[in-house]
């Protein structure tokens, strides 16, 4: 009975304290940090920040080639944001190291760099600059339409790196507790497996 | 205070993970069947509080809540603390699984510790030292996490200094809301179930 009573107060805490979480909106927030880099011309940009949305600043930027030689390093301003020429034709990594321990890295393919930084020259060799009867050659319409490309893309760059920086979902807390609860279930089974059989062997 | 995946090095994910092993071993012992749904309800609040987030203060942090953890559980607050922290890991991505034996013994630790400073203090039958206890508990289990962080950062580039002042800069406004927080569970259970605070290894053992 009064055992009983023990965890109905305890799950009654827990349920008006997930409630409370649940129901305030406090931004479902979190204790990680994220970069996020993309090419624009021959230039990359990252962006970093804390899952919460709060940017990383002054936080330490490494870029690495693909055999993990250091290329170069920088720090993020106070928007969080660092921006580097590409330095070279190669898989690059990037890291960022936050303080107190907190790191996380972007990676970027080697062919993305080759397609923005125009070194697919052959690819547009279908297009015969006279068919088209204006007086553009190849490459400064390949130039044009990379550039309004990258202007059209900004926005949804952008909401991807937003929607990657989501916090867990209330699905996830649920189903967290909801797993807690069922390794209590598990523990309290064997534990109460091995009482049957010491009374068993006692008899 | 997670530390992240891929920051420290082999030798000291390997001694966090014996260290944490050993702790949860100790734990699981003390752990009775009837025990068992207090430390899952602790569990569970541990889960949810490294949501709630406290927007003050120059970087990111959240209630910890390992205080409180240790102060009921005891060496218990191990495997309560571990199943939380690889849970965080797998649904949240906060942490990872490679330092899940650093973190946990980052945050049980102190629990345990303030177990065996205040747990004394927290069951008498007074008026304010209960809750002058039950206050410094939360507050130093923090600050005692952060130094153990501090310390498991050592061996990576940063000098313990800065980073231990960095980390217990940004957990101040924390260690005072885990010091309240500790503080009103501790002045709540006084009045619903003093037993809860007393006999948590059964009276007398």
């Amino acid at each position: 009975m009064e055992k009983g009573h023990n965890i109905t107060i305890y799950l009654l805490i827990l349920f008006f304290a997930s409630i409370l979480v649940i129901s305030t909106n406090l931004p479902v927030l979190a204790h990680k940090v994220i970069i996020f880099a993309w090419i624009e011309g021959d230039t990359v940009f990252t962006e970093s920040k804390f899952s919460d949305g709060k940017k990383a600043i002054n936080s330490q930027v490494l870029v690495f080639d693909r055999n993990g030689k250091q290329l170069l390093e920088g720090k993020t301003n106070n928007k969080g944001k660092f921006s580097f020429k590409i330095p070279k034709i190669t898989d690059l990594r990037i890291v960022l190291n936050a303080a107190m321990g907190h790191k996380a890295e972007w990676k970027i393919p080697e062919s993305e760099i080759r397609e923005t930084m125009g070194g697919s020259e052959n690819k547009a060799a279908g297009w015969s600059s006279q068919s088209i009867g204006v007086g553009l050659s190849k490459e400064e319409l390949k130039e044009l339409i990379d550039e309004s490309l990258d202007k059209k893309l900004r926005p949804i760059v952008r909401m991807m790196n937003e929607s990657q920086s989501k916090g867990p979902s209330v699905t996830e807390i649920i189903g967290g507790i909801g797993y807690i609860l069922g390794l209590m279930g598990v523990a309290i089974y064997f534990k109460n497996r091995g009482k049957k059989r010491e009374v068993n062997r006692d008899n | 205070m997670h530390i992240s995946e891929g920051v420290l090095s082999a030798p000291v994910l390997i001694t966090g993970a014996a260290l944490a092993a050993a702790g949860v071993a100790v734990g699981l012992k003390k752990m009775d069947s009837d025990k068992i749904p207090q430390v899952a309800v602790l569990s569970s609040a541990f889960f949810v509080a490294s949501l709630i987030h406290v927007p003050i203060g120059p970087s990111s942090v959240h209630l910890i809540l390992n205080g409180i953890n240790g102060l009921l559980l005891g060496w218990m607050c191990f495997p309560s603390i571990l199943v939380a922290l690889a849970l965080q890991a797998i649904l949240f991505q906060f942490g990872g699984i490679t330092v899940l034996g650093v973190n946990t013994v980052t945050m049980a630790l102190p629990g345990v510790i303030s177990f065996y400073l205040f747990h004394r203090f927290v069951n008498q039958q007074r008026r304010l030292l209960p809750l002058a206890a039950a206050f410094t508990c939360g507050f130093l289990s923090v600050l005692f996490s952060g130094i153990l962080v501090a310390i498991a950062l050592v061996f990576t580039q940063e000098s313990f200094m800065s980073v231990a002042k960095l980390i217990v800069v940004a957990h101040l406004p924390i260690m005072i809301i885990e010091g309240i927080i500790t503080l009103f569970c501790v002045a709540f259970l006084h009045r619903v179930k003093p037993e809860l605070l007393g006999g948590i290894y059964g009276k007398g053992s």
